[in-house]
């Protein structure tokens, strides 16, 4: 899922989006795969519970590089962040309460999968050109 | 039903085709419908309000679909699934939520629900009394066909 121009010139951020990109792959794979739901529950369970606290990690570096080159649109992208690390905190405590059901699973899946593409392929990207714009002032 | 409305979907598509799937996306002819139908089968609803009230619906051949998940999550789709329509959902909601952005920009609000999702090419879509707009928009693994139908909720 991850691809090389999804680069935006921090080696720490980028790292961190090719992690998410792998995650989110695996998801996918176990959410989609030909096993029982239970044989495939393991996996889902704990790349549910790592992304969980992924996001939170990735989100904070994120926000401290744009702080740190003086991006003026932080405030909004930190709004963005925010209302999809509610998102996925949502799903994790309803299925706490109400179970792992592979419908919703997989709906949250996809869900995850093209806010992911659609935010390192565009939100994201405004950060390495602005990066690049400001070239060698840093 | 105004046709300077569907341009903002065309822009929106084109940016959201290039980011999500890395495809290009061609206008066919537009035509007028008198009711708002499935033409294909995997088929996506939202509703709008505000400014513009109405509906839109995306419609998708079954093989574009499974490519276009295909293409986004990296491994093949073989059935119209949960994880399938979601992802499709998603896609048209971003879609129109992008094209609302474009609108707002010639001083119209509007608002969009949830999308629904439905598989299969029977009926029509018993709220829409107006008539609508239908954009084929060609890709090369298919051609989503998208029906617009919004009318101005102050007589603008
Ligand atoms: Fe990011
Ligand atoms: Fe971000």
């Amino acid at each position: 899922m991850w691809k090389e121009h999804y680069r935006i010139g921090s080696e720490l951020i980028d790292s961190q989006h090719q992690e998410l990109f792998g995650r989110v792959a695996s998801f996918i794979r176990a959410v989609q795969g030909e096993e029982s739901w239970e044989e495939r529950l393991d996996e889902v369970q704990s790349t549910l519970e790592f992304m969980k606290d992924y996001v939170v990690i990735h989100f904070r570096d994120e926000e401290a590089l744009q702080k740190e080159i003086g991006y003026p649109w932080l405030e909004k992208h930190a709004a963005i962040h925010n209302a999809f690390r509610e998102e996925i905190r949502e799903f994790a405590q309803r299925v706490e309460r109400e179970g792992f059901d592979e419908e919703k699973v997989q709906e949250f899946a996809a869900k995850v999968m093209t806010w992911l593409i659609m935010h390192v392929g565009k939100e994201d990207q405004r950060i390495g050109e602005y990066i690049r714009e400001q070239g060698g002032q840093q | 039903m105004k046709a300077e409305y569907i341009n903002p979907f065309y822009k929106a598509t084109i940016d959201v085709f290039r980011i999500m799937l890395n495809l290009d996306v061609q206008r066919g002819q537009l035509r007028v419908v008198e009711e708002l139908g499935p033409v294909s089968e995997a088929n996506v609803v939202i509703g709008v309000t505000g400014d513009l009230r109405g509906s839109l619906l995306y419609s998708f051949p079954k093989s574009m679909a499974l490519e276009m998940v295909a293409i986004m999550a990296g491994m093949p789709m073989t059935k119209l699934d949960a994880f399938v329509c979601s992802a499709l959902g998603e896609v048209a909601n971003i879609i129109s939520g992008n094209a609302m952005t474009h609108l707002s920009g010639t001083d119209l609000a509007c608002q969009i629900s949830p999308p629904q999702v439905f598989v299969g090419t029977e009926g029509t879509l018993s709220m829409a009394t107006e008539q609508a707009i239908v954009v084929p928009l060609i890709t090369n693994i298919g051609t989503l066909e998208l029906s617009v139908s919004l009318t101005s909720a102050n007589g603008r």
